[in-house]
């Protein structure tokens, strides 16, 4: 059994690999869905899902027993986006890489603005919540691009997060978030162990962030920040441009656990025009994947909403630079655009799992296949990872099943 | 062969009788540690401070092959910072995580300058050392009793420690520590597992403080606050006033652990008349004995040095209040005028473990039983729990010997 | 006047002390005169402790009257007048870090009219070994407060042998670990766990009148 496990790993691997290197592998590999079908499957509320971790980790066993995939990619832990803090202790490599996801714990010791969790500022079924907000004044755009990390560390989370308001009770909430990251890795541990188990690929995920985003979800919030690149154009590029090294040092960070694949998801994207995008988000977006391509990473980009307009400059990075994930873009017009240059992933639209049946998705994935699967260099994958509750089973499996049949 | 269950109840029943101020089976003996226990299992004191593995097994080592009825003396690895706990007493969970750390993993993360580590500033063996120095000028008094654990928080703790000296790196220092907390806390546990498996019983402790001697550690330094109880005498006072809190707030921090004892080891004691003793010291000592007390805490106070001068004051305490373990005073005449009130501990003097021989340490124990045992109430104890590197182990062993030898009732 | 600066002293009236002592000075008086009732007066203080009135916040005090008036007196007084009894080495041994003690006891020993030479803390006994090499003392005082610091001593008693300097002075120990039995596990000639004690000793040792 374990050598079965390891050997399936292995296959699973190869699998992705070889899509990743713009290769045919035996079969196009699966990137299974997660969410909140996760807890639901095991009749967990959110609230545990987010808050214990020993029912969280059964649950993700139970899923992933049931609906095997080649890379459980989105059916990990419940944690939200929390770039703000990498960046904030981005000179600290060891505490850096730790904050990436923002549990509910951790939400707990924050006392943070920036999240809501279940059973605590919202419901117990509902799912965690990014809401942002705006921590920084437009007019301190320079104390930003001086010392970003200062800036950050020092102003904005104090104002983010109550319980950081003053030096006193940062210290003690640091003393709190250290142990509930100890818990968080141990748990992490158990995780990898669990994957090891069931014949999954044990792969150490990295992470980076577009400058632009970081600026539009955790400084001035996204629509200050859409005015601000109207009105003050120049100071928000070379914020940007400041942001580029912490972000890197955070990026880099991840060397020291072997990670090789660094995971960066776009919010700003499909806001702007062509002109704005190729002015203010991707000249710093661009720099920060070429780095890191440069330092051996590959990198996966998860372009959210619609990329369309921009899905040519993508061609400006080298060649098997790494995975384009795309939501809600045509991913046959993008395999079009990007064949033999970068990696595809995608392609399931997740209203066809929740509300289709299975015989539509079998269909839609054997019509899909067709069109992506030549010459390799795609993985399929819901067009965002998380399912919601009510996704019927069945329709995963037929997913699974209609993969299998023709990938 | 008695299961290790038994064997600890009958280790507590005869600890807690002794502390009852009854008559236990035979006189309860509590243990030596130090620097012995990791010259006994063959490491570095280096290792013994900072690899978590090592350290266990070392202890368990040590207490298999040296038994006694407690182990307190081998429970303590590191040496700590002493206001530190204080700038989180206002936070009892935080407070409760940051005392339990005083290893030298901890040292490293918040780069204290009032210890010194072995491989770090002192040469791999040699035990860690707690150095203290001036943190706090005179003028600064009226800041720390406005407001104590702020003024501790805030302007001590960034002049002691070199990692927490701008806002940024304290909080990644708080970050770090809090994670190495997690492993410190699980290393405890394994400790405790593994000594409960030969028969030793757990006896959760948690920390209290002189507010003088907190002063005197940690802020001014020893010398500095000897003159300032002539200079600014009043200012000492209401210090000790004001640290009265935040020392029972950190030490019950604990309390949700089951803690049953709270240590106190006393410095500045044996420097003071019985005049300054009972102006600047015993006040506050006593508010923070009977703080203890009040939440069913018993105090377990080391009077270290001569205590002579100042015996008769231990009396104004509850009868039963808690232990009073002796360093260089005569437990005869402290049991003397101690007896029925207070449990007594200590007797052996450590130099004599080192430097005697099994011979000697026999007809030693069997004079000093004789005079204390009757009655009860008394723990036998060396005068300091630090064993050397070089102590003989046939010494430990003998001195176990003589107490199974002449401590039945 | 000088019997009001004695008295002062002896009952820990710092200001008070220090003023006088000054006014003294400034009105002509004797700096030799005030050195030896400073002595005098620490000789006083000293004997109150040995007695049990006195404690050790006592010593400390007195030890930095004493000190602060030292400072100004002593540039007055023509180098050659101020007379040494014998020559101290004192240091705390090795992995010992206490300085406390071993400061109030050199304060003493200097107020008695020893010179001593203070070679620190947590001293390594080849630093002691140089020392008497270097300075010649009459007599080695070794401070120790820990136990570890019992065998500290033993070991610089025996480089000293090694050396071949151990006949030349006398060792006394000191601090609050020693007893009869470290005197006679190290190998010192003397041994006490308080100051003036200790001073009375070392005259003795080196046969001036205590
Ligand atoms: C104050 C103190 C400290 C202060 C020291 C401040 C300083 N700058 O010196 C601080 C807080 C820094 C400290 C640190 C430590 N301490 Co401490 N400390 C004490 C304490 C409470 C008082 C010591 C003291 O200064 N007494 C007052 C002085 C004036 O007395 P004294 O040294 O006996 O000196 C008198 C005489 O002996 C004589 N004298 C002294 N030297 C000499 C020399 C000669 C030649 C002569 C003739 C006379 C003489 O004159 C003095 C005046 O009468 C004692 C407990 C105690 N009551 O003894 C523990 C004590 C000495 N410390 C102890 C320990 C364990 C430590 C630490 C190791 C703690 C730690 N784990 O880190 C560290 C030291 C590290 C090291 N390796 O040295 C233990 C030693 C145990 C042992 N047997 O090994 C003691 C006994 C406490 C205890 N009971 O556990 N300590």
């Amino acid at each position: 059994m374990v050598s079965n496990a390891k050997e399936l790993a292995e296959k699973r691997l190869a699998r992705l690999m070889a899509a990743m290197n713009l290769e045919e592998p035996d079969k196009v590999p699966l990137a299974g869905v997660g969410g909140d079908i996760v807890p639901a499957y095991s009749g967990l509320s959110m609230y545990e899902y987010c808050y214990d971790s020993e029912k969280a980790l059964k649950a993700m066993e139970n899923f992933l027993k049931d609906f095997p995939c080649d890379w459980p990619f989105a059916a990990s832990v419940s944690g939200l986006d929390g770039r703000v803090f990498n960046v904030a202790f981005s000179e600290f490599p060891d505490i850096s890489i730790n904050l990436t996801f923002i549990t509910g714990p951790m939400h707990d010791v924050l006392g943070d603005k920036y999240y809501r969790y279940p059973g605590r500022e919202i419901s117990e079924d509902s799912s965690p919540q990014f809401i942002g907000g705006s921590f920084m004044e437009a007019d301190e755009y320079d104390k930003l691009i001086e010392d970003p990390v200062k800036f950050i560390a020092e102003t904005v989370l104090p104002r983010a997060c109550r319980n950081l308001e003053t030096p006193r009770k940062a210290m003690a909430t640091m003393v709190r978030l250290g142990t509930e990251i100890s818990k968080f890795n141990a748990m992490m541990m158990q995780t990898v162990g669990l994957m090891q188990e069931l014949g999954y690929p044990a792969m150490a995920l990295g992470g980076a962030y577009a400058p632009l985003d970081l600026i539009g979800d955790f400084l001035r919030g996204v629509e200050n920040l859409l005015l601000d690149i109207r009105r003050y154009p120049d100071k928000v590029k070379a914020a940007t441009e400041a942001l580029v090294e912490p972000i890197m040092n955070y990026a880099l960070a991840h060397k020291n656990i072997g990670a090789t694949l660094a995971f960066i998801p776009l919010h700003l994207n499909e806001y702007l025009s062509p002109k704005l995008y190729k002015e203010f988000y991707w000249p710093t977006l661009k720099e920060v994947i070429v780095r890191l391509v440069n330092e051996g990473f590959k990198v996966m980009v998860f372009f959210e909403g619609r990329h369309d307009a921009h899905l040519e400059t993508i061609l400006e990075l080298p060649k098997g630079w790494g995975v384009a994930y795309f939501e809600k873009t045509d991913v046959v017009k993008a395999k079009e655009v990007l064949k033999g240059h970068t990696c595809v992933m995608g392609g399931i639209p997740m209203g066809l799992i929740v509300g289709g049946t299975p015989a539509q998705i079998d269909e839609y994935v054997k019509n899909l296949l067709e069109k992506v699967k030549p010459g390799g260099g795609f993985i399929l994958a819901p067009g965002v990872g998380t399912a919601p509750r009510e996704t019927p089973v069945e329709n995963i499996k037929a997913l699974i099943e209609a993969v299998e049949k023709y990938g | 062969m008695k299961s290790p269950e038994e064997l600890a109840k009958e280790r507590l029943a005869r600890i807690e009788a002794a502390v009852n101020l009854e008559e236990p089976d035979r006189v309860p003996f509590s243990g030596v540690g130090g620097d012995v226990i990791a010259a006994y299992a063959g490491i570095t004191q280096e290792e013994f401070c900072f690899d978590y593995d090592k350290a266990k097994e070392a202890i368990v080592k040590f207490n298999r092959d040296f038994p006694c009825d407690w182990t307190f003396a081998a429970g303590f690895v590191g040496v700590g910072v002493p206001p530190f706990t204080y700038a989180f007493a206002d936070d009892p969970d935080v407070s409760a995580t940051v005392g339990m750390a005083m290893f030298g993993t901890i040292h490293d993360i918040i780069g204290d300058t009032c210890t010194r580590y072995p491989g770090r500033e002192i040469e791999r063996n040699c035990s860690p050392q707690f150095i203290g120095g001036k943190f706090m000028e005179p003028e600064e008094y009226d800041d720390l009793i406005e407001d104590p654990v702020k003024f501790i928080a805030e302007t001590i703790i960034p002049r002691i420690c070199r990692n927490m000296n701008t806002p940024r790196k304290a909080m990644a220092a708080m970050i770090r520590l809090g994670m190495e907390a997690e492993k410190i806390k699980n290393f405890a546990i394994e400790v405790g597992k593994e000594l409960a498996q030969l028969g030793y019983p757990a006896i959760p402790i948690t920390l209290g403080y002189t507010p003088l001697d907190l002063i005197g550690d940690g802020l001014r330094d020893e010398l500095n606050l000897i003159l300032d109880l002539r200079r600014y005498p009043d200012k000492v006072k209401k210090a000790c006033e004001a640290l009265v809190e935040p020392i029972l707030k950190a030490g019950l921090a604990l309390k949700p652990l089951g803690v049953k004892y709270a240590f106190i080891p006393l410095h500045l004691n044996e420097y003071l008349s019985p005049e300054l003793y009972n102006e600047f010291y015993w006040p506050y000592l006593k508010e923070v004995i009977l703080g203890f007390a009040k939440e069913g805490i018993k105090s377990f106070v080391f009077f270290e040095g001569r205590h002579d001068a100042h015996l008769e004051t231990i009396l104004e305490l509850p009868k039963g209040w808690g232990i009073a373990y002796f360093e260089k005073t005569d437990v005869r005449k402290a049991k003397e005028i101690l007896k029925g009130h207070t449990c007594v501990m200590g007797g052996v003097p450590i130099s004599l473990i080192v430097g005697g021989t099994p011979e000697k340490i026999d007809a030693y124990v069997k004079e000093l039983l004789d005079e204390v045992k009757p009655g009860g109430g008394y723990i036998l104890a060396t005068s300091v729990g630090i064993a050397p590197r070089e102590t003989p182990v046939e010494n430990i062993k003998a001195l176990i010997e003589a107490v199974e030898k002449y401590g039945k009732y | 006047m000088l019997d009001e600066i004695l008295k002062s002293i002896v009952e820990m009236e710092e200001e008070e002390a220090i003023k006088k002592a000054k006014e003294y000075l400034d009105g002509g008086g004797d700096p030799q005169k005030l050195l030896e009732v400073c002595r005098d007066a620490m000789g006083e203080v000293g004997a109150r402790f040995e007695k049990g009135e006195y404690f050790l916040s006592e010593l400390i005090l007195g030890g930095e009257i004493f000190k602060q008036i030292m400072e100004f007196t002593l540039p007055k007084i023509k180098g050659e007048s101020v007379k040494k009894i014998g020559k101290i080495v004192l240091g705390t041994v090795k992995e010992d870090v206490h300085n406390i003690g071993k400061d109030i006891f050199k304060v003493f020993a200097e107020a008695s009219g020893f010179e001593v030479i203070d070679i620190g803390i947590d001293t390594p006994e080849e630093k002691f070994v140089e020392a008497v090499k270097e300075h010649k003392p009459d007599i080695v005082g070794m401070s120790c407060l820990i136990t570890a610091g019992v065998t500290s001593m033993k070991k610089t008693v025996d480089k000293l042998k090694e050396a071949g300097l151990r006949d030349s002075v006398k060792i006394i120990i000191g601090g609050g670990r020693v007893d009869e039995s470290v005197k006679e596990f190290t190998g010192a000639d003397a041994w006490a766990d308080d100051a003036a004690k200790g001073v009375r000793l070392c005259k003795q040792l080196i046969g001036v009148e205590g």
